[in-house]
C-alpha cells in the first residue's frame, strides 16, 4: 500500500508499473523526442528561424554606422531606399533610427539590429494581417544580422515590445515593401 | 493581539507534539507555528499584490485606462514582485516545513534560524516594495526583470539580494531535517518529503543565480564596475527569474500529491515512476530557463535549442509523467474503495463540494491544459518568435502561476486553516466560489491574453497601444473586442481573489473552533487509509488514460496551430 506521506515498501523499485502508465510513458516520451526533432530539423529545412550572426559593437560605433548607412541611402517619400542589401536599424528611446525604409518584395535583405541605449524589442507585422508578427530582442553592444525576405508588398509596422522607459508605448516605426 | 496569539495555540502534549486528526501525522508546535507564520505572511503578500492586479488589469483594459505610464510601471512592478515572488516564496518555505519535519514527525531543528529567515525575508520584501515606490527619475520602475542597462535604483537590487539571502536562511532547517532523517541509514523518504527535497535543491540553484545577477547589476549601479553586459545579465537573471517558477512548479506538484491523497484518497500508483520524474526535473529543468533567450542575439542556435528544449524535453516529459500519475492515484485509490464505476465514476463521485479538493483538481487540469501546453509550444525556438514579449506570454504564465500554483496554494491555505489553525470555514459555499468562480474567470482571462498576443500581436508591458499608439496612426484596435472580454472577466477574477482573502481572514477570526479528533469534513469516504482491495498495478486506469489521451490530442492541436502561424510568416533567418 503506497501513500505519499509514508516511507514506501522496501521493494518499491521492483513493484510492477501499471500497464496503461507504461503505455503513457511511451506516448509522452515519443512526443517529447518528436517535437525536439521537428524544432531541430526546422532550422535546416524551414524558412522561419530567429538565427543570424552577432557582432560585438560599441553602441556609439553602431550609431555611427547607422548614420553612414543613412547618408548612403536614397531618400524617397516613403523613407530610405537602402544602397544595397543591408538594412540598418538602431533602436533608441523612443525611436527606431533608420526607419522608415522602402524594401522590395522577394529580395533577401540582411537586417542589422542594434540599440544605442537600453534593451528594446523589435516587433514587426504587416498592417493588414496582425497575426503575422515576429519579435526579436535588441541589445546595446550587439549587432545582430538576420536575413529576411518579404514576399508580400504592403506597410509593415514596428513597435517596441521590451520595456525601455516611460515613453515605451510611443516607440513606433514602419517600413514599406513594394513589388520587386 | 490576543486574537493573533490565539491563532498560534493548539493543545500539544508534554513534548510539544499533537497527532493530526486528518493526516495522522505527529505535528510539533515548532513546525506548526512556523508554517502558520510563513503562510500568513504569504497571504498578506497575496492581498497586497492583488490590489495591483486590479490597477494593472484596468489599465490594460484601455476602455477604462486607469493609470498613466508614470504610475503603470510602478504598479506593474509591485504586482509582479508581491505575487510572483513574495506570495509564492513565503508559501514555499511553509511547504518545505510541511514536507520535511511535519511529514517526518520531527521538531523544527534550529528553530531560531527559521525565525531569523522570516525576519530577513520580510525586510527584503519590504525593501523591494519601498524601492519600487520611491523610484525617482532618471531611474525607471524595475518590473520583474530589472534588465540592465535600463537605470533601476540600486536599492532595488540590494533589497532583492536581502530577500534571496533570507529565503536561503529559511530553508536551512529543512535541509537539517533531511540530513538528520537520512544520515547513516538507507532510507527512502516519503514521496512528499522527496518532492520537497528536490524542490529545495532547485531553489538553491535559483537563489545562487539570482544573487549573482542582482549583485552584478548592483555593482554596476554603485560604480564598482564601469560597464554591464545585457546578455550576461539576462543569462544570470533568468536562472532566478525562471528558477523561481520551477520552484513554484515542483512545490505545486508536491502539494498535488499531498492534497489529492489526504482529501481525495489518492494512492501512489508507482513510486518508481513518480520519483524518476522528480529526478528528471533535477537534471533538466533549470536548463529550460534559457527559453527566455530564444530570440536574443549572441547565443548560438545549438545552445538555444539544447537548453530550451530542457535537453530533449526531459523536463516536459517529467511533467507529462506527473500528469498521468496524479489523476491515476485518485482513480486507483477510489476504485479500490469501490467508489465509482464505469469510465469516470471515480471522478464524478469525488468530493467536489470540498473546496480543498476542487481547488487542487482544477489546478491540475488548468495548469496542464492552459499553462503546460503553451509553455512547451512557445519554448520552441521558431514559435517563440511569435510569442516573445507579447501579451500571449503573459497569458501563459498567468495560466501556470495563477491557475496552477496560486489555485493549488489557495486550496492548501483552506486546508491549513482547518487542520492547523483548527477553524472551520465561515462558509463552505463562499469558499467553493474560489475554485469554481475565481478559476473559471481567470481561465477566460488567460485565454484572452493569449489570443490578444498571438492573433493580434499585442505587446506586453505597456500602458496603452490597443486603442491608440501616441504619435502614430497605427494601433491594435482590431483586438478591442478581445480586451472587452478580458476586462470583464479580469474584474470577476479579482473579485474572486478578494473573496479568497475575505473567507480566509474571516474564518481565522470568526470561524468555529474545530475540536480535536474532528476531521473537519476533509477526509475522503472510508478514511485516509482504506485497507484491502486489489493491488494497484492491476487496477484498470481507464479513466486517467482517456483523460491523458484527450490532453495529448489538445497538445498536438495547439502545437500544429502555432506552427501553422509560423510557416505563414515571411522568410527569416539564416
Amino acid at each position: 500500500m503506497s501513500d505519499p506521506l509514508s516511507d514506501p515498501d522496501d521493494d518499491w523499485w521492483e513493484s510492477p508499473v501499471n500497464r496503461r502508465e507504461t503505455i503513457w510513458l511511451g506516448l509522452a516520451g515519443a512526443w517529447s523526442v518528436g517535437i525536439f526533432a521537428w524544432m531541430a530539423g526546422f532550422t535546416q529545412f524551414g524558412d522561419q528561424n530567429p538565427i543570424g550572426t552577432t557582432y560585438d559593437v560599441d553602441p556609439d560605433q553602431y550609431q555611427e554606422r547607422v548614420a553612414e548607412y543613412k547618408e548612403a541611402a536614397e531618400e524617397v517619400d516613403d523613407g530610405l531606399v537602402p544602397p544595397g542589401d543591408d538594412v540598418y536599424i538602431g533602436a533608441m528611446r523612443f525611436n527606431w533610427d533608420g526607419l522608415p525604409v522602402v524594401l522590395e518584395a522577394g529580395t533577401e535583405y540582411d537586417i542589422h539590429l542594434g540599440a544605442y541605449d537600453v534593451q528594446h524589442g523589435f516587433s514587426v507585422r504587416p498592417e493588414e494581417n496582425l497575426n503575422k508578427q515576429i519579435n526579436l530582442q535588441v541589445f546595446p553592444g550587439s549587432e545582430w544580422v538576420i536575413p529576411m525576405t518579404f514576399d508580400e508588398p504592403g506597410t509593415y509596422h514596428v513597435v517596441c515590445n521590451e520595456f525601455c522607459g516611460q515613453g515605451h508605448r510611443t516607440m513606433h516605426g514602419r517600413f514599406t515593401v513594394v513589388e520587386g | 493581539m490576543s486574537a493573533i496569539a490565539s491563532l498560534f495555540g493548539n493543545d500539544y502534549d508534554a513534548d510539544g507534539f499533537r497527532t493530526c486528526s486528518v493526516t495522522g501525522l505527529d505535528v510539533h508546535r515548532s513546525v506548526e507555528n512556523h508554517v502558520k507564520l510563513y503562510g500568513l505572511t504569504a497571504v498578506i503578500a497575496l492581498a497586497f499584490g492583488g490590489i495591483f492586479a486590479f490597477t494593472v488589469a484596468m489599465t490594460r483594459w484601455e476602455f477604462i485606462g486607469l493609470l498613466d505610464p508614470s504610475q503603470f510601471y510602478t504598479h506593474l512592478s509591485a504586482h509582479a514582485w508581491n505575487l510572483l515572488i513574495f506570495w509564492m516564496v513565503f508559501m514555499e518555505i511553509a511547504i518545505l516545513y510541511v514536507g520535511g519535519p511535519m511529514v517526518l514527525g520531527k521538531r523544527l531543528p534550529i528553530r531560531r534560524v527559521a525565525t531569523a529567515g522570516w525576519v530577513v525575508m520580510a525586510i527584503g520584501a519590504i525593501g523591494v516594495n519601498a524601492s519600487i515606490w520611491l523610484t525617482e527619475t532618471p531611474n525607471e520602475a524595475p518590473l520583474l526583470t530589472a534588465y540592465v542597462p535600463l537605470p533601476v535604483s540600486p536599492w532595488f537590487y540590494g533589497a532583492a539580494i536581502v530577500f534571496l539571502l533570507g529565503a536561503t536562511i529559511a530553508a536551512l532547517p529543512f535541509f537539517v531535517t533531511i540530513w538528520n532523517a537520512t544520515r547513516g541509514k538507507r532510507r527512502t523518504l516519503p514521496l512528499v518529503a522527496f518532492g520537497a527535497f528536490i524542490t529545495s535543491i532547485i531553489a538553491v540553484e535559483a537563489i545562487l543565480g539570482g544573487i549573482a545577477a542582482f549583485a552584478y547589476a548592483f555593482a554596476w549601479r554603485v560604480d564598482l564596475i564601469a560597464s554591464v553586459d545585457p546578455g550576461i545579465y539576462r543569462q544570470l537573471y533568468w536562472i532566478v527569474g525562471h528558477g523561481t517558477q520551477q520552484i513554484n512548479l515542483l512545490a505545486m506538484i508536491t502539494v498535488w500529491y499531498f492534497l489529492t491523497h489526504v482529501v481525495g484518497g489518492a494512492v501512489v500508483v508507482s513510486e518508481k515512476v513518480s520519483r524518476t520524474a522528480f529526478v528528471m526535473y533535477l537534471f533538466f529543468i533549470n536548463l529550460g530557463a534559457a527559453h527566455h533567450l530564444l530570440v536574443d542575439p549572441g547565443v548560438s542556435a545549438g545552445w538555444r535549442i539544447w537548453n530550451t528544449s530542457y535537453a530533449f524535453y526531459g523536463a516536459a516529459f517529467a511533467s507529462m509523467i506527473h500528469a498521468f500519475a496524479i489523476p491515476a492515484g485518485i482513480e486507483a485509490g477510489r476504485r479500490r474503495r469501490g467508489q465509482g464505476s464505469g469510465l469516470f465514476g471515480w471522478l464524478t463521485s469525488a468530493p467536489w463540494r470540498n473546496p480543498v479538493f476542487a481547488s487542487t483538481v482544477f489546478s491540475i487540469i488548468l495548469f496542464g491544459f492552459l499553462g503546460g501546453i503553451t509553455g512547451v509550444v512557445m519554448g520552441q525556438i521558431q514559435v517563440n518568435m511569435t510569442w516573445h514579449n507579447t501579451f500571449a506570454a503573459v497569458g501563459h504564465f498567468h495560466a501556470t502561476v495563477v491557475l496552477g500554483t496560486t489555485l493549488a496554494f489557495m486550496g492548501l491555505v483552506f486546508f491549513v486553516i482547518k487542520t492547523m489553525f483548527r477553524r472551520d470555514l465561515i462558509s463552505n459555499t463562499l469558499a467553493l466560489l474560489v475554485p469554481y468562480g475565481y478559476a473559471g474567470a481567470m481561465s477566460i482571462v488567460t485565454l484572452m491574453m493569449m489570443y490578444a498576443g498571438i492573433l493580434y500581436g499585442v505587446p506586453r508591458r505597456t500602458a496603452e497601444v490597443v486603442r491608440n499608439i501616441p504619435g502614430s496612426e497605427f494601433s491594435f484596435s482590431a483586438a478591442v473586442p478581445i480586451f472587452m472580454v478580458f476586462g470583464v472577466f479580469a474584474l470577476l477574477a479579482i473579485l474572486g481573489g478578494a473573496l479568497f482573502i475575505v473567507v480566509s481572514v474571516a474564518s481565522l477570526l470568526f470561524g468555529d473552533r474545530i475540536e480535536d479528533g474532528d476531521d473537519a469534513g476533509l477526509l475522503p469516504e472510508g478514511g485516509l487509509h482504506a485497507d484491502g482491495g486489489e493491488s494497484i498495478h492491476a487496477i484498470e486506469l481507464r479513466g486517467t488514460f482517456t483523460l491523458c489521451l484527450v490532453f495529448l490530442a489538445t497538445f498536438i492541436a495547439i502545437y500544429v496551430l502555432n506552427w501553422y502561424l509560423v510557416t505563414q510568416l515571411w522568410g527569416i533567418g539564416a
